[in-house]
């Protein structure tokens, strides 16, 4: 009774929950009754394959596609219910920039910060080109961009209107030394402000070094889903598949 | 609210100026535009007694719309295309609703500034004045234009993703647009002074009707598809 | 029942062709072909309404069966529009010497069979899900019906310098137009039935090789 009742509250407080989530494209099953939990300042990595099922459950819980069963919430706010509220809590990180090549750096941050409504918007673009370092391009074509540049602007407009989670798909992909430091400070801070974020990546001791909680997704399911100090990170950094299919 | 407005807005400046510095569009529907009038102007010059040249200007007009206003509506989302942009659109806490109004509204933008550059080049080449009516023109352009926009950016987000784009929005748009034309040439050959205001009955005329009637249809028709697209985008997109 | 409603059908439409050919004759003779316009007209235009309903109910309830339903709508409702469209160059041909005139009759059921068209073709074009095609094509449909009006009222635009003076003489005409349009109606419905079926089980196998 008492754990029924934690992991209820667990849930209504949540900084995202995902229930009971299948897809399925035509008769191919992609997630099959996926379920997880994410607390406020919770950060977990989410592993496997190519072609698990990874992209598509952050598309699901980023509001862009929608499960054939189960629900997303954000702080309490469903994805169908409430898809404006749901849609302001979260910020998105994946393969493509989704920045305006024609646009300067800083005209593409205005255009996101009128998307969202944000308030104080000069002073936050201010402070994001700052903290991004981005400053000295603010003028420049977003199309003359490299990719570590272009990868900060992504970062940039995904924090502008403060979101309660971040989603990261594959970010350390193509970063040098660098800028991988970077993204690392960023989720870090992001993270140690309150924030909720949840990644997946190729590379697990990027991911076990940015996250606590680690999660590996095979054929649909949820193979392992623990906290950090729950695993043995040697072996899992060494072959997290079989390390999870060892577990279960 | 402030964001349903403050995300319009964003959406229709950003098109506009995406379109002047990168001119993805109008330079190809201006061409295209010249090429159509020039082709039908040639062609018309046989029968270049006075009576039919209203018609084959007309039909210059008209289909020279046509088809750079499909290139106009392709844009809409073709634009979004790049960097995975489209995206960025449905993650905003912005209703499908707001996206389809903004997008309609560049569309209409752009298309206007081809209308604006293509009709004084149908006048010149086909050697026609019109008296006075100006506003009337101005009128029957703008709703033939919003005709064609309204049904275009709902099935422009669509068809990007398939392989026959262009001609697959084309027969789509035609297609539905296709009674409004009838009315709206009735509309222009009046202004063109080649028909009364009020043609009753039959005869050998090509049209019956009123201009006040051609023009009241294409109002009701902008109506019903404007309101009808709208509605409908979300369902549209939704993944 | 199918079968029945199909012997049904034919028995009507064998009917009213023979009344149509004697009693009921109109003059001059190839007015006759309104027996078929006529019918073929009505059903084209109440397949539309179909292909509506079944776009909104799919729209709202996202049971593929609606979706196959207004498919098949589509399919009946094109060949109905085809045959509309034949008999009525037939009898221009036959009345004023010219196969095709832009005359509001003309116009509109050109109109009709190319939204028809249109439709069928995005139908088999449009890549992605099969959710998202039927999607698409459900809105198209709500898109299209809309236009049908627009399509008869615009039409009003274009002089009706032909219109037949056609008006009912005798009972038997109208005994052989009714059974026509009777008959052209239960077939039509049926036809959209076993369609439908077909569409069905051609999912449903489909889905099952998938597995």
């Amino acid at each position: 009774m008492m754990n029924m009742t934690s992991e209820t509250q667990r849930s209504t407080n949540a900084a995202l929950n995902v229930r009971s989530v299948s897809k399925a494209f035509t008769a191919r099953p992609v997630l099959e009754d996926v379920s997880l939990t994410l607390a406020p300042g919770e950060a977990a990595c989410l592993y496997g394959v190519n072609g698990a099922g990874k992209s598509t459950l952050l598309r699901i819980a980023a509001g862009l596609l929608r499960p054939d069963t189960g629900s997303i919430r954000i702080e309490g706010w469903d994805a169908k219910e409430h898809p404006e509220t749901f849609r302001r809590h979260l910020g998105l990180i994946s393969h493509a920039s989704m920045v305006y090549a024609e646009l300067s750096v800083q005209e593409n941050l205005v255009f996101a910060a009128d998307l969202y409504g944000v308030s104080n918007r000069v002073e936050r673009i201010e402070r994001l080109l700052a903290e991004m370092e981005l400053t000295p391009f603010r003028h420049d074509r977003a199309g003359i961009l490299s990719r570590g540049l272009l990868q900060r602007l992504a970062i940039a407009r995904a924090l502008l209107h403060e979101p309660v989670l971040l989603l990261a798909d594959e970010p350390f992909t193509g970063l040098d030394v660098e800028a991988v430091g970077r993204l690392i400070r960023v989720f870090e801070e992001f993270v140690g402000r309150g924030g909720t974020l949840l990644m997946t990546t190729h590379d697990t001791r990027l991911g076990l070094r940015c996250s606590q909680r680690a999660v590996v997704l095979d054929k649909g399911q949820f193979l392992l889903n623990k906290a950090k100090d729950e695993i043995d990170p040697e072996r899992f950094a060494d072959d997290y598949l079989s390390y999870a299919r060892g577990e279960n | 609210m402030k964001s349903v407005w403050s995300g319009f807005r964003a959406v229709v400046v950003k098109d506009i100026v995406i379109e002047l510095r990168a001119r993805h569009v109008l330079p190809t529907m201006i061409v295209l535009g010249l090429l159509i009038v020039f082709v039908l102007r040639l062609v018309s010059e046989p029968s270049s007694g006075r009576a039919e040249m209203p018609m084959m200007a007309a039909a210059a007009l008209w289909i020279a719309f046509l088809f750079s206003g499909l290139l106009a509506q392709e844009r809409s989302f073709g634009v979004e295309q790049q960097n995975g942009c489209v995206d960025g659109l449905w993650l905003a806490p912005m209703d499908a609703g707001t996206v389809y109004l903004a997008k309609l509204t560049a569309n209409v933008v752009i298309l206007s500034v081809f209308e604006l550059v293509i009709v004084p080049i149908v006048l010149l080449s086909f050697d026609l004045r019109i008296e006075g009516r100006w506003l009337d023109l101005v009128t029957v352009l703008a709703l033939g234009n919003l005709g064609l926009s309204s049904i275009g950016t709902l099935f422009s987000a669509v068809v990007q993703l398939a392989r026959t784009r262009g001609s697959l929005l084309s027969i789509v748009v035609l297609v539905v647009l296709m009674p409004m034309l009838i009315p709206a040439s009735f509309a222009l050959l009046v202004l063109l002074g080649a028909m009364p205001d009020e043609v009753a009955g039959s005869g050998t005329m090509a049209f019956v009707g009123s201009f006040k009637a051609a023009r009241g249809y294409m109002l009701a028709f902008d109506a019903v598809f404007v309101v009808a697209c709208w509605l409908l985008f979300g369902v549209i997109v939704e993944e | 029942m199918r079968r029945w409603l199909m012997v049904l059908a034919m028995v009507m439409l064998i009917l009213s062709t023979g009344l149509g050919l004697t009693k009921g004759q109109i003059v001059p003779v190839q007015r006759n072909i309104l027996y078929v316009h006529v019918p073929n007209s009505i059903g084209a235009l109440l397949c539309f309404v179909a292909l509506l309903i079944a776009s909104v109910a799919y729209l709202i309830t996202d049971r593929p069966i609606y979706d196959l339903v207004a498919a098949a709508s589509a399919e009946v409702g094109t060949v109905l529009a085809t045959i509309l469209n034949a008999t009525g160059m037939i009898f221009s041909r036959a009345e004023w010497n010219v196969w095709w005139t832009p005359s509001p009759r003309l116009v509109s059921s050109a109109l009709l069979w190319f939204l028809y068209v249109v439709y069928l073709i995005l139908r088999t074009s449009l890549p992605g899900s099969y959710r998202r095609r039927a999607r698409v094509c459900a809105v198209f449909g709500i898109i299209a019906f809309l236009d049908v009006p627009m399509v008869y009222i615009s039409a009003r635009f274009i002089p009706d310098i032909h219109r037949p003076d056609f008006s009912f003489e005798s009972a038997w005409q109208t005994a052989a137009l009714v059974l026509s349009l009777s008959g052209t109606l239960v077939l039509a419905g049926v036809l959209l039935w076993l369609r439908t079926d077909v569409l069905r089980r051609r999912l449903e196998l489909e889905s099952q090789l998938h597995r």
